[in-house]
């Protein structure tokens, strides 16, 4: 089901791409997800080949393990494998220095060739304009203002950071 | 009363998960190299989950039943690594999260100015190679840098995921 809900994003995307890519993934995921459920009460749970041995029993757990590794190859796979080709920082990096003509660049090359030379500034604004989108900051007269959404999610980066024991933005 | 083996091995991953999450935790804080710990105690972990599964399923069941609580043992494991890796990654390195931890931190409102000089600076890209350079992703070139085999690798593998998407160059 993983291999067809990637086939599903991939025709999403090229056939009718979307501003919110992430959604459609989600979309795409929830239908499949559906889908599997009914192919999971739909076909015996031998398949017609599996000796009794084989089965994952009780049936409860069955259906809750597939439903759990279907959704883990989504969230922690696919949707992964989207964040990292669509916004990885450093990802980014190593193809522009792939990319390079010469192969060998410095700092001020990267910083003003990033992504295929559009820069830092358009990396960070696509940032902006993302969790603006999503409610957890606003902007009001070239002020950016987090909201009482951000500040929840703000506060559960930051004891996950002190969990960690790790320093905090200043 | 005999146990599922895959009620087992879903226990027995589970159980060691938690244990390698603490492990994981406990590494950072006293101030392991976060990647190198992480690989190091997951595979230490990864191996008690194996090991407890069909140890556990072995002394009741036969070979079947244990060959299907090792699938599920590692199977389980790895999903949980799947989805653990990406949110201790968003804590660590996400710059959108880190707008929003600094915006908590200073009041709430910061102005576009600074976060720009911040976050879109060639500071930042300096600490991000310095990041791939520890990582082994690229080297010095005299003042420069070059991609490693490594990291060729890794930019050479995702480019053609961005092509069949549709992404356009992304970052």
């Amino acid at each position: 089901m993983t291999i067809v809900l990637l086939v599903v994003v991939t025709f999403c995307f090229r056939l009718s791409p979307s501003a919110h890519r992430a959604r459609q993934m989600l979309f795409v995921y929830l239908f499949c997800l559906a889908a599997l459920v009914v192919l999971w009460f739909a076909t015996p749970d031998d398949l017609g080949l599996l000796g009794r041995s084989l089965l994952t029993e009780p049936a409860w757990l069955d259906f809750a393990a597939t439903m759990f590794f279907f959704s883990a190859a989504f969230f922690g796979g696919a949707l992964q494998l989207y964040n990292l080709c669509d916004r990885g920082f450093s990802l980014r990096i190593l193809v522009d220095m792939l990319e390079a003509p010469t192969g060998v660049v410095d700092v001020d090359y990267l910083t003003t060739n990033y992504s295929s030379g559009r820069g830092l500034v358009w990396m960070y604004r696509k940032r902006i304009d993302d969790i603006v989108a999503a409610r957890f900051i606003g902007q009001v007269n070239k002020q950016i203002i987090l909201t009482a959404k951000g500040e929840m999610f703000a506060d559960l980066f930051i004891n996950a950071r002190r969990v960690l024991g790790l320093e905090l933005p200043q | 009363m005999t146990s599922s083996p895959a009620l087992v091995a879903l226990v027995a991953a589970a159980a060691w998960f938690v244990v390698f999450v603490f492990v994981h935790i406990g590494g950072v804080r006293a101030g392991f190299e976060n990647a190198r710990w992480l690989l190091m105690s997951y595979a230490t972990c990864f191996l008690g989950t194996l090991v407890t599964a069909i140890a556990v399923t072995a002394w009741q069941h036969g070979l079947h039943a244990v060959i299907l609580a090792a699938m599920m043992a590692v199977l389980t494991s790895a999903c949980l690594l799947a989805l653990y890796v990406p949110a201790l990654y968003t804590v660590l390195t996400s710059l959108s999260v880190q707008t929003m931890m600094l915006l908590r931190r200073r009041g709430g409102t910061l102005s576009e100015a600074e976060l720009y000089n911040r976050f879109a600076s060639r500071k930042i890209m300096e600490h991000r190679l310095a990041t791939l350079l520890s990582s082994g992703y690229v080297t010095h070139d005299g003042p420069s840098y070059r991609l490693t085999p490594r990291g060729r690798a890794i930019a050479k593998f995702f480019r053609p995921v961005n092509i069949l998407w549709n992404l356009g160059p992304g970052g």
